[in-house]
C-alpha cells in the first residue's frame, strides 16, 4: 500500500525522532499489530520506542530544553497510525513519566525517572477513576490510612494498562480522616510487585488485548515517602490535567490518519462506487487537519490551568473520539468485504476507534465535564 | 503492427514486478512478495502460477485476476477536490440554520425566519431552558415580589413547538469549526448551513468581585437563585455599580422591602448620561426608601464573613451585607468568536447590510455584536437586526435553491445604529436618558 503524505501539521514535525518512530512503526510494529490486538504485549517495541525518546518528548530534556507536547503527540500519532494499542501504551508510559517528573520527589524524579525514560522500566496510569471522581462521576476506589512513615492502601481498580508484575503506575487514594471537611487525596506510584498487590486478568476485550491491562487489588499496601507523587494530590493534578488529556489526542490522530490512508488505498479501484458514501477521505482529511492544527496550538501551552484552556482541551479530545469513530467506520465502508476480514487493519481500526471513544475520558464523560465547567458560577 | 512492443522484448527476470488484482475480493498479488502460504515463493511471476492456485482470501482462481496498476494518489486527490462542489459531496440532509442563544434576539429571529422560510430546519441551542420572558421585568419582579416562574410567558418547549424549531436546551455551545461548518456542543456536533450567534453579553466581573461571592442578575435562572437566597425576610443587599441596571435593582429591591447599599466610583448614580443630570433628582426621589448611596468610592475587597459578605471601600468604609450584586457593566463572551477567528471590535464585528461576521455563513445579532465598533445592549435594535438578518438569510437560501430571479429576492434592509433613548424603570422617578 502506498501511504499518503502526512498532513501538513504532521509533516512539519518531520525530525529525527519522528523518522525513528516511523522506522519502528512501519517495521517491527507493523509485523506485530494483529498479534498485539489479539493479546501479545509488545515489550520490545515499547522499549525501542522509549530508547529513541518517543515517550518522553513532552518532559524536560537532558540538555535542559523544555518538553515539547506537540512532538510527543506527533510521535504517538506515527505509531498509532500502524497500531492504536501501541499508541495507547505510549500514552500510558508518557503520563507515568509526567507524574514522576512533576512530583519533584527526588526518589521518583531522579534515577527512577531516568530508567523510565530510557525504557528500562515500564509503567502506566490508574487515573481513570480519580479523574471521574474529580468530575463527580464516580467515587474514589482506593483508600489510604495514615500510618507511621506513610500510608496503607486498600481497595481495587478495575483496569489499568501497560502493566506486568515488575511494572508500576501512578494513581490516587482518598485519605481516611475522622474530619470530613479536611478530606484530601494522595497521589503515588504503585509498584505492582509490592507486598499486598495482586494483578488479576481482565475479561476478554473486543480488541487491543495486548495492552497489559489488569485489575489491581491492594490489601494493606504500604506507600512511603519514596513513592509519593503529591500530598495533597489535587494541586498537582490541576497542573497536569491539560497535558494529560491532550496527549491522548496523539493516539486518536494516528488512528484517524490510518483510516483515511486505507480509504485512499482503494480509491483507484473502488472510487466509482465509493463516491456514493458520506465521509469521503478528502472531507475527513480537511476536518482532521483543522482539528490537528487546534491540538498543536493547544500543545504549546500544556501548563495553562485556566478553565477556558481546559474546556478547549476537552473539546479537542472529544472531537478526536467522534472523528475516530466516523473515520474508522467510513474506512470499513470504503474497503467493503476486505475490511471485514478479521486480520484486516481496517477492521482492527474500528475497534481501536471505539476504544478512543470509550476510554477515560469517554465522549460522554467529556461532554458532562464540559457542561459542568461551562455553567455560570453563582454564590452558594 | 509487426513491431514488437518494448515490454515484450525484455526478459522476464529483468521486467518490473507487477501487481495483479482479484476481481472478487480486491486481494492484490504482488509478484515480488509471492504467496508463501500457498507455496508461491517471493519473485514468482503471475504467468508462472499454476492454474489451480486459488486466491488466498476468497478462493477464486487465477483467471479472475487482472493486471493492476496502482493509481497515482495525487491525481486521485486532485480529481476528488474538483468534485467537491458537486452534489456527490454535498451534505445528504439539509443542516439548516443553527441559532445560539434563546433570549430576545434568538426567539425574535426564529419568529421572523418562520414567516419567510417556513420549511428550513432551524435548531436553537441554549444554555438555559429556552423559556420566553421579558428580561427588563426581572428587576420589576423584585419590587412586586413576583415568583420567577410567573415571568415566563411561554416555556421553551412550547415556543419550539409553535415555531417548529428543534430546541437544544441546557446545551453549551463550545466551539465553531468553520471549515466543516460544525458547531460543537455538549450534546454533540451540529452541522449548519448558516450559523447565527445570539448569545448576548454577561455581567462583567472586575476584581475584587468574584463569581462565587456576588450575583449577576442577567437571566431568569440567576434571578430564581437570587430570590431563593434572599428568602422571605427583609435583607441587606449591596449593589456594586449605579448605572442603569444597578439603579433599577436598587429601586426595586427597596420597594420589595429590602435595605440597599448602592456603591459606585462616580459621585452620582447614572453618571454615564451626564447631559441628563439625573443622579441628583433620583437620589432625592429615593429619600423615602431604604437606599444608601456610597458615591465616589472604589470597592477594594469583598470577603465572605460567616453567612454574610464584608465589603471594604477605598475610603476605609466597610459594609456588611447579606447578598452582593455586581452591576458593573456587560461584556460579550469571546469563546465562540475566538474559536472561529471572527473579527472582534468591542464585540463580534458584523456587516450592517447583512449582519454577517467576518467569516462566511456565520452571522450574529443582539447584545454580542458591534457595528463599526459600537455595541448596543437594548431591546429596540434587536427587532430591526432580526429583520435585516432574516432578509440576508432568505437571500442565501434562495441562492442555494438556485432561484436566480432577482426580483423575487427581498430587499436588503441595512441595520442602522441609532442613538437610543433609554427608559429607566426607576419607579420612584421614571427617567428617559439620551
Amino acid at each position: 500500500m502506498n501511504l499518503v503524505d502526512l498532513p501538513p501539521e504532521l509533516a512539519t514535525r518531520s525530525n529525527p525522532l519522528i523518522e525513528a518512530v516511523r522506522a519502528i512503526a512501519q517495521g517491527p510494529l507493523a509485523q506485530q499489530a494483529y498479534a498485539i490486538d489479539r493479546g501479545a504485549y509488545p515489550e520490545n517495541v515499547l522499549k525501542q520506542l522509549a530508547e529513541v525518546g518517543a515517550m518522553s518528548a513532552h518532559l524536560p530534556q537532558a540538555d535542559g530544553s523544555p518538553g515539547d507536547y506537540g512532538l510527543a503527540i506527533a510521535a504517538m500519532a506515527e505509531a498509532s497510525r500502524v497500531c492504536g494499542a501501541t499508541g495507547f501504551m505510549m500514552w500510558c508510559q508518557g503520563v507515568a513519566g509526567l507524574y514522576m517528573q512533576a512530583s519533584g520527589n527526588p526518589a521518583l524524579a531522579g534515577e527512577r525517572l531516568a530508567r523510565h525514560v530510557r525504557g528500562e522500566s515500564l509503567g502506566g496510569t490508574g487515573l481513570s477513576n480519580p479523574m471521574k471522581s474529580f468530575a463527580q462521576i464516580e467515587t474514589l476506589l482506593l483508600k489510604a490510612t495514615p500510618v507511621e512513615g506513610g500510608y496503607l492502601i486498600n481497595g481495587a481498580l478495575p483496569w489499568v494498562s501497560n502493566l506486568a508484575p515488575n511494572h508500576y503506575f501512578g494513581t490516587v487514594a482518598a485519605v481516611s480522616t475522622p474530619d470530613e471537611s479536611a478530606s484530601r487525596e494522595i497521589m503515588f506510584m504503585l509498584r505492582c510487585d509490592a507486598p499486598g498487590v495482586t494483578l488479576k486478568a481482565c475479561p476478554e476485550f473486543a480488541g487491543m488485548e495486548g495492552t497489559g491491562t489488569f485489575s489491581v487489588q491492594c490489601k494493606d499496601l504500604f506507600v512511603g515517602a519514596d513513592d509519593l507523587v503529591a500530598d495533597p494530590a489535587k494541586p498537582l493534578i490541576a497542573r497536569i490535567r491539560g497535558g494529560f488529556v491532550l496527549l491522548q489526542c496523539g493516539m486518536a490522530a494516528g488512528i484517524i490518519q490510518g483510516a483515511i490512508d486505507s480509504m485512499w488505498a482503494v480509491e483507484g479501484q473502488l472510487g466509482h462506487v465509493n463516491q456514493y458514501l458520506e465521509d469521503r477521505p478528502a472531507d475527513l482529511q480537511a476536518e482532521f487537519d483543522a482539528l490537528l492544527a487546534r491540538i498543536m496550538k493547544l500543545a504549546e501551552t500544556p501548563c495553562d490551568t485556566t478553565t477556558d484552556y481546559f474546556l478547549n482541551v476537552l473539546d479537542a479530545r472529544c472531537h478526536c473520539g467522534e472523528l475516530s469513530l466516523r473515520a474508522a467506520n467510513s474506512a470499513l465502508m470504503h474497503q467493503g468485504a476486505r475490511g471485514y476480514l478479521m486480520q484486516s487493519d481496517v477492521q482492527r481500526r474500528v475497534r481501536e476507534a471505539q476504544f478512543v471513544a470509550i476510554v477515560t475520558p469517554a465522549i460522554k464523560h467529556l461532554r458532562k465535564e464540559m457542561a459542568r465547567l461551562s455553567v455560570q458560577e453563582m454564590p452558594a | 503492427m509487426s513491431v514488437a512492443t518494448p515490454s515484450a522484448s525484455l526478459a522476464p527476470a529483468e521486467a518490473a514486478w507487477q501487481l495483479y488484482i482479484c476481481h472478487a475480493c480486491g486481494y492484490i498479488y504482488n509478484e515480488q512478495e509471492g504467496d508463501p502460504d500457498s507455496g508461491l515463493l517471493a519473485g514468482t511471476r503471475f504467468a508462472d502460477i499454476p492454474d489451480d492456485w486459488a486466491c488466498p482470501l476468497c478462493g477464486v482462481t487465477k483467471s479472475d485476476f487482472t493486471l493492476y496498476v496502482a493509481p497515482d494518489l495525487s491525481a486521485l486527490k486532485t480529481r476528488a477536490s474538483g468534485l467537491a462542489s458537486t452534489h456527490l459531496t454535498a451534505p445528504r440532509s439539509a443542516p439548516g440554520i443553527v441559532v445560539v442563544g434563546a433570549g430576545k434576539a434568538g426567539w425574535q429571529l426564529v419568529q421572523n425566519l418562520r414567516s419567510q422560510l417556513p420549511d428550513t430546519p432551524v435548531t436553537l441551542v441554549t444554555a438555559c431552558a429556552g423559556d420566553v420572558y421579558d428580561k427588563p421585568l426581572l428587576s420589576v419582579a423584585m419590587a412586586r415580589q413576583i415568583q420567577p416562574q410567573a415571568l415566563v410567558k411561554e416555556t421553551g418547549r412550547e415556543a419550539a413547538a409553535r415555531w417548529q424549531v428543534r430546541l437544544l436546551a441546557h446545551t453549551q455551545a463550545l466551539h465553531i469549526c468553520p471549515e466543516s461548518r460544525t458547531l460543537r456542543t455538549t450534546q454533540g456536533p451540529l452541522r449548519y448551513a448558516d450559523l447565527v450567534l445570539a448569545h448576548g453579553a454577561e455581567a462583567a466581573l472586575l476584581a475584587p468581585l468574584r463569581a462565587d461571592l456576588c450575583w449577576r442578575i442577567n437571566h431568569l435562572q440567576a434571578y430564581q437563585r437570587f430570590q431563593a437566597a434572599l428568602g422571605t425576610t427583609p435583607r441587606h443587599v449591596a449593589i456594586v455599580g449605579a448605572g442603569l441596571i444597578g439603579s433599577e435593582l436598587a429601586n426595586d429591591l427597596a420597594l420589595g422591602g429590602h435595605r440597599v447599599t448602592l456603591i459606585d466610583t462616580q459621585a452620582r448614580p447614572l453618571a454615564r448620561w451626564p447631559a441628563d443630570q439625573a443622579g441628583e433628582p433620583l437620589l432625592a426621589a429615593w429619600s423615602g426608601l431604604p437606599i444608601h448611596f456610597m458615591g465616589a468610592v472604589q470597592l477594594q475587597a469583598l470577603l465572605r464573613e460567616g453567612e454574610q459578605y464584608r465589603l471594604h471601600t477605598s475610603d476605609g468604609q466597610t459594609v456588611l451585607a447579606d447578598q452582593v450584586i455586581a452591576a458593573t457593566g456587560l461584556v460579550t463572551p469571546t469563546r465562540l468568536a475566538r474559536s472561529a477567528d471572527l473579527i472582534w471590535q468591542n464585540g463580534i464585528a458584523v456587516d450592517a447590510q447583512t449582519l454577517q461576521t467576518s467569516v462566511p455563513h456565520i452571522y450574529a445579532l443582539g447584545d454580542c455584536i458591534s457595528v463599526n465598533g459600537q455595541s448596543s445592549r437594548f431591546i429596540e435594535p434587536i427587532l430591526r437586526q432580526a429583520q435585516t438578518l432574516t432578509a440576508a438569510l432568505v437571500r442565501t437560501d434562495q441562492r442555494q435553491a438556485q432561484m436566480r430571479n432577482s426580483a423575487a429576492l427581498p430587499c436588503a434592509q441595512p441595520y442602522a445604529v441609532r442613538d437610543a433613548v433609554v427608559r429607566v424603570k426607576t419607579t420612584s422617578l421614571p427617567l428617559s436618558l439620551h
